[in-house]
């Protein structure tokens, strides 16, 4: 399992979090050690709860009226849900990348530099542009259109203009949902080269129901399985990548990365 | 499709006919009236803009009688031609049309203080005309005094727009003012702050409001916001009726048509923009004002310039609140004395609007100047209002095309 | 590359930074929360507003108090009863009493006092009078007596400032003697001063010149003769004469000038004293004592004791005999004497007597009788042409013109109908003779917190008026027509207007409006140029102003269809009238243009949430795109169509500029037809609001809140349309 004891190569921990929709328990009793500079994904059939529990991680569930937590995120020491934590300052250390690409109907230019506007950014714009958007692979491509509307790139050119975006604010945990469930297979390497790239730098936890994609891009896996009697999900297994991919402990994550289920 | 067992009736000898297409009168009739119901909606756009026109036609044509201060000298009968005049009045030129009494004459030649006429033309009766006999000379609606003139009195043959216009201007400033920023503010509150529990509270508070007549407002403006405004801030310097009352009303009777639109257009942005917003550490306020408030913008714009039409339409309110009689003015005095125009909002003025209630509530007579008047303020009236409907739908068109 | 965190704040000048975005967070948040809150705050005050005006108290002055048309009748009743003599003077009247064995009458005390061995006096309700009975008010038949003189005649005429100090000084002695009951000492002195100051001190009585006439009231008549008697004792040398004429006739004698010194047995009233003061008479009031009327009896009926007002009522203005009154009594005609005709004395009898019967009591014969009385000759006439007053007989007109004007080519609607019933005879005495007039109205606030400063400026401003408390939304308001007086007029005639418009706009504008929608939605092809036309064009409709409308409406409708919309084409204009085209069809026709658009909109949408598996199953089955239409879409579209439509039609009931312009009249007092003039209710409010008297904002409010309950109930049953068929399919 993880190197839990080195507490300096943990990025983030989930400490035996629920998360509730009204009545209803979306994810139950989670105990995970994410690593620094490590790319982490969570796998699991639909409804499973990947996705509230990556949510979990910078409080974007707080946006949704009904969402209530129990348990701990705990980052550099501190729970991300005590009462006395801004849940704003935690998603700009904790950036998120969505399912769909959602750039602003902004030109490029300001879809980087909003989100360092607003946080205060004191440094050379033009620089962090160029800097965020070199890092996300996309310079090239968007370098003599800067003024253009993000929404006139391709699905995904948007999507790494997202996480240029991402980037530039400069969080040190990029969460990503399914970041490349709306692309092409060739976008999609793109954007998996790029996480291996932005992991030097970065912590990354990312959503998938990609097993490929899982067993190719990321250093631990997290299988979340539904409970057949509550309709809650809850973690099956969670190893280095290849020691899943390669020897299952449970029975339930050997079936469903045989795809014998899911 | 399973079909029921086939009955024993000989299909084979009329199936060819029965297929054949045949004309059902019934539904075609059905059609027709369907159809004329549909196109009399057209009639009623042509019907509007035929009459409009129409009016405003003779309005510009129609020939009105000044006095010329010029009398007959001496006493013509019926046969006489030419005649002369008094030395007093205005000069009249060759081709001018002149009235004595009821007959119409057309001058031929002018030859000092004698004139040659040819009597009784546009089938008017030649009849004999004592001495001292007013003349009267025909003068049209000067198309370039209404669009410019500052003075509106159509029966002292003043025919500037300009007064009824801006005090329009003014009161739709005055509500815009009013409205857009509290339509605005409450539509960004409705849509990014509120729980469903105050929307569902709110929004039928707000159609309420949106569906109170506006007479009613009027009242309103009448009896408690001229008051007011005159106990809490002006004294006596407001007049009893006056457009600051009328404007501010005419605001609050636009916030729900401001409100509702817009709030539409900002609930219409797609939730992952506002969360692409947050993840990057945005807070609520930076996310409405500068992520879903720009995205909206169209929408919202749309919504400013139907409000803009609907104050220059409105018409109860002014008509009650603002005061009767156009401010006529002088244009030196905007800059000079612009306390006595119809730009003071504490005096009372006429809208276009005002004016043509007034007017048609009064014992009007058809073909009247007043009557024809109406019209052609009506078609002003008309032309901009469509103009600003057309360009707010085109807004909207362009809109819905981003996001879909 | 730099260290990223250093460009981003951190630490301290981090937190600052996150409070002050979280800051402007709150206070943009409250921003935007009042904004929202302004409107609904606009909601509330509109309401208020308007409920402030709609109750509250009024000052409402009556031209003639109901109370006297009763006192009055009574006294005509009265005194032109069989066996009654009426006189002023009241010596004649107890002489009529000493010579009638059943004779019952009324005397001041005075005379009854010198007459006590031939008169009989009777109680009333068990009191007789007597000094206390008459200072504690429970002697109902006691008032004071006045002398009056003009200030100048005071000022200038010495002999009268001494009577009326010598009067003052010695009424009390004297009084009492006389039978008179004695006024408060200190209020002698009191206007002892008054003279002193208005006409200087005294002098000495043998130096007085000039002479002293003194004319008025029987009643005060022995007290003021025994004055001028004991003045010429006391040294006067002057002539002095004295005559009974009524305190009526006194008044208005002295009021022209006339009379010296007036004797009067009831206070001048306020239009009196406004008469005289315009005949620049300055009157000066001098209260010189109490007195009593006596009833009284000739000595032989003793079976009287004691009489109830009620008693007292059937016997002077109801019966003829004694043993109707009861039947132990004698089978004796009564013989009565009472005070003449403006004697103040009568009018103090009258006053006590009938203090309990309302005008709401009296019979239709009384009201017929009132209005004889009351109403002018040439109005009366009139009105009872329009309708007559008595089923036999008239009070104005005369048979034969009567019969002459019913025979002529116009007859008056009179000839054709019943008499007016006594409902009708009472409003019309309202309306024609009581005329009440709202002097000054308050609004509700004001009328709760303010009551006693109101009330108190009221009786300073407007001193005959009653200040009551009136709700303007009243059943009266409900049902009276329009009219000119604020007090009677209400809104029958526009919520018919109002009801009969809007109905003539549904039968147009439904079945139009949903054939069109029809028509866009189930046939047309959305692609066609002409559809797209059609389509555009409805919306642009919607944006127009409603003023537009109007001056569509007066041409097309009034002017250009006059045939039809004012009836003409179905023969319902009248011979010799002129056809107007100002009708309930015009505005009716106009509002159905005026939310055209709307419905179609509303019943496109409706249309539109119709599943199109409904249509392909009708279809599938062979039926034509009609009867799929007809049966299956339509009936599913329903409810959607008419709360889309009920929702247009409260727009129209609010609608008030296009009927300005397509000419809804203001007033209308008769039910409108649909081929009639018209004015609906907010043309009504329009109107109210825009007269200057208060009253009338106070009208609008009232029909404000009628409007708003119609619109209410509307959009109500709009909601409930909505509910039940969204839930149930």
């Amino acid at each position: 399992m993880s190197d839990s004891n080195d507490s300096t190569n943990i990025a983030v921990q989930a400490k035996d979090v629920s998360v509730y929709y009204g009545d209803f328990r979306a994810v139950k009793n989670i105990n995970l050690d994410v690593a620094r500079n490590k790319i982490t994904a969570f796998i699991g059939p639909s409804g499973c709860g990947k996705s509230t529990l990556l949510r979990a991680f910078n409080r974007m569930n707080d946006l949704i009226p009904i969402s209530r937590m129990d348990g701990e995120i705990v980052y550099r020491g501190k729970n991300l849900y005590d009462a006395d934590v801004d849940p704003v300052e935690v998603r700009r250390r904790i950036g998120m990348v969505f399912q769909k690409p959602n750039p602003f109907p902004k030109s490029i230019y300001e879809n980087i530099a909003w989100g360092a506007r607003i946080n205060g950014y004191k440094g050379n714009m033009d620089e962090l542009v160029e800097e965020s958007l070199r890092s996300a692979a996309i310079w090239d491509e968007v370098k003599d259109k800067l003024d253009q509307s993000g929404l006139s790139l391709s699905g995904g050119q948007q999507q790494r203009l997202c996480i240029a975006r991402t980037v530039a604010v400069k969080p040190e945990i990029i969460l990503m949902d399914e970041p490349c469930s709306a692309l092409d297979p060739i976008a999609t390497l793109k954007i998996e080269e790029l996480m291996r790239q932005l992991q030097e730098q970065y912590t990354i936890i990312i959503v998938t129901h990609n097993m490929q994609q899982a067993a190719r891009s990321s250093d631990y896996t997290a299988f979340l399985n539904m409970d057949t009697t509550d309709r809650s999900g809850y973690m099956v297994e969670f190893s280095e990548t290849s020691a899943m991919f390669t020897n299952p402990q449970n029975q339930q994550t050997e079936e469903y990365i045989t795809g014998r289920f899911g | 499709m399973i079909n029921s067992p086939v009955h024993d009736i000989d299909l084979t000898e009329d199936v060819a006919l029965s297929l054949r297409k045949k004309t059902k009168w019934h539904e075609t009739l059905i059609q027709g009236a369907l159809v004329a119901c549909g196109i009399l909606s057209v009639f009623t756009t042509i019907g509007i803009v035929v009459i409009l026109l129409n009016e405003s036609i003779s309005f510009f044509t129609r020939e009105v009688f000044e006095i010329t201060n010029k009398s007959i000298a001496t006493d013509i009968g019926p046969a006489d031609t030419t005649f002369e005049t008094t030395a007093s009045g205005s000069t009249l030129v060759v081709g001018q049309i002149v009235r004595v009494d009821d007959e119409l004459m057309e001058v031929l030649a002018v030859d000092g203080l004698s004139l040659t006429v040819e009597r009784g033309i546009q089938g008017t009766e030649v009849s004999f005309h004592t001495a001292d006999e007013e003349i009267e000379k025909s003068v049209r609606v000067p198309f370039r005094e209404v669009f410019t003139g500052s003075r509106w009195q159509p029966r002292l043959q003043q025919f500037g727009m300009w007064p009824l216009i801006l005090s329009t201007l003014m009161i739709s400033v005055i509500s815009m003012i009013v409205a857009l920023p509290l339509g605005l503010a409450s539509a960004i509150y409705l849509s990014e702050y509120a729980s469903n529990r105050t929307r569902s509270i709110v929004k039928p508070i707000l159609e309420v409001l949106a569906g109170i007549p506006t007479v009613v407002y009027g009242y309103f403006a009448l009896t408690f916001m001229t008051p007011f405004l005159e106990r809490a801030f002006f004294g006596d310097n407001i007049q009893v009726f006056n457009t600051l009352s009328a404007g501010i009303v005419v605001g609050v009777l636009i916030i729900p048509l401001v409100s509702s639109m817009s709030e539409d257009a900002l609930h219409a942005v797609p939730q992952s923009l506002r969360n692409a917003s947050y993840g990057l550490g945005a807070t609520k306020l930076e996310t409405a004002l500068r992520v879903v408030l720009p995205a909206a913008l169209s929408g919202v714009t749309a919504a400013f310039v139907v409000a803009i039409s609907r104050a220059i339409g409105e018409t109860m309110v002014v008509a009650v609140a603002a005061g009767a009689g156009p401010r006529n003015f002088e244009w030196s005095q905007v800059f000079t004395n612009y306390g006595e125009t119809p730009l003071n909002p504490l005096q009372s003025a006429e809208t276009m609007t005002g004016h043509i209630v007034r007017i048609s509530g009064g014992d009007l007579s058809y073909n009247s100047i007043d009557y024809n008047s109406i019209f052609a303020i009506g078609l002003v009236l008309f032309l901009i209002t469509l103009t600003l409907n057309i360009i707010s739908r085109r807004i909207v068109e362009r809109f819905r095309e981003v996001y879909d | 590359m730099e260290n990223p965190e250093n460009l981003y704040p951190v630490d301290e000048e981090l937190q600052k930074f996150i409070d002050y975005r979280k800051r402007s967070g709150t206070i943009w948040r409250g921003v935007f929360l009042m904004s929202l809150f302004v409107a609904i705050l606009v909601l509330i005050v509109l309401m208020l507003n308007i409920i402030n005006d709609a109750f509250g108290l009024v000052a409402l002055e009556n031209e003639v108090d109901p109370h006297s048309l009763v006192t009055g009748y009574q006294e005509n009743t009265m005194v032109s009863m069989p066996n009654t003599f009426a006189s002023t003077n009241h010596a004649a009247l107890a002489a009529v009493i000493q010579q009638n064995e059943t004779g019952i009458g009324f005397v001041g005390h005075a005379h009854y006092q010198t007459n006590a061995d031939d008169l009989r006096l009777i109680a009333v309700d068990g009191q007789f009078p007597t000094a206390e009975t008459v200072a504690d008010g429970s002697y109902p038949f006691a008032r004071p007596l006045y002398i009056y003189t003009a200030l100048d005649t005071l000022q200038s005429e010495p002999a009268v400032a001494g009577y009326f100090r010598f009067y003052l000084e010695n009424a009390n002695n004297s009084g009492g003697e006389l039978g008179y009951f004695l006024a408060d000492e200190t209020l002698m002195a009191d206007q002892i001063n008054l003279i002193d100051t208005l006409a200087g001190g005294p002098q000495a009585l043998d130096s007085l010149g000039g002479n002293l006439a003194l004319s008025g009231s029987s009643s005060l008549y022995p007290l003021s003769r025994q004055m001028l008697l004991d003045f010429r004792q006391a040294g006067f040398g002057g002539d002095i004469s004295i005559e009974q004429i009524g305190s009526e006739a006194g008044i208005e004698a002295f009021c022209r000038g006339d009379i010296q010194v007036l004797n009067a047995s009831r206070p001048m009233t306020v239009a009196e004293a406004a008469t005289c003061q315009r005949n620049r008479v300055n009157p000066v009031e001098i209260a010189v004592g109490l007195d009593a009327l006596a009833i009284v009896s000739h000595p032989s009926l003793d079976f009287l004791e004691s009489v109830s007002l009620k008693e007292m009522g059937q016997i002077f203005a109801a019966m003829n005999y004694w043993d109707e009154i009861d039947p132990s009594y004698p089978v004796e005609p009564i013989v009565r004497a009472v005070p003449g005709e403006g004697s103040g004395s009568l009018e103090l009898l009258s006053g006590s007597m009938f203090s309990t019967i309302g005008l709401e009591n009296l019979s239709g014969a009384a009201y017929a009788e009132i209005i004889r009385e009351n109403l002018g000759r040439g109005r009366g006439r009139a009105l009872e042409r329009d309708q007559r007053f008595l089923a036999e007989g008239f009070i104005f007109d005369s048979q034969t013109a009567f019969n002459g004007a019913c025979a002529s080519a116009e007859p008056p609607t009179g000839c054709a109908q019943p008499a007016r019933d006594r409902d009708n005879l009472l409003d019309l005495i309202e309306q024609e003779i009581i005329v009440p007039q709202i002097q000054q109205t308050w609004p509700l606030y004001d009328s709760i917190f303010n009551r006693q400063a109101i009330v108190a400026e009221a009786s300073r401003k407007y001193p005959d008026a009653i200040v009551e408390f009136k709700s303007w939304l009243n059943p009266d308001f409900l049902v009276n027509p329009q009219s000119s007086e604020a007090e009677l007029a209400g809104v029958r005639t526009a919520i018919w207007g109002t009801v009969m418009v809007v109905a003539t706009t549904f039968l147009f504008s439904f079945p139009v409006g949903v054939g069109a929608a029809i028509y866009l939605e189930e046939y047309a092809d959305s692609t066609k140029w002409y559809n797209k036309i059609i389509q555009t064009n409805i919306s642009n409709l919607a944006g127009v102003p409603s003023i537009i409308y109007g001056m569509l409406g007066l041409t097309v409708f009034v002017r250009l269809l006059l045939p039809l919309t004012s009836g003409e084409m179905f023969g319902r204009v009248a011979e010799g009238t002129d056809p107007s085209g100002r009708t309930v069809i015009s505005a009716g026709l106009t509002l159905g243009l005026l939310i055209l658009p709307i419905i179609i909109i509303n019943a496109q949408e409706a249309l539109r949430a119709v599943p199109n598996s409904m249509r392909r199953a009708g279809m599938g089955l062979g039926a034509t795109k009609w009867q799929t239409t007809w049966s299956h879409v339509l009936p599913a579209a329903l409810p959607g169509i008419l709360t889309g439509t009920i929702l247009a039609m409260s727009r129209a009931v609010g609608e008030t500029a296009p009927l300005i312009v397509v000419g809804a009249s203001t007033v209308i007092r008769t039910d409108p037809t649909f081929f009639s003039r018209f004015t609906v209710l907010p043309i009504q409010i329009f109107q109210w609001t825009s007269r200057p008297q208060p009253e009338f904002q106070n009208l609008a409010a009232a029909a404000i809140i009628v409007l708003l309950l119609i619109l209410l109930t509307l959009n109500a049953s709009a909601v409930i349309l909505r509910n039940r068929y969204s839930t149930s399919s």
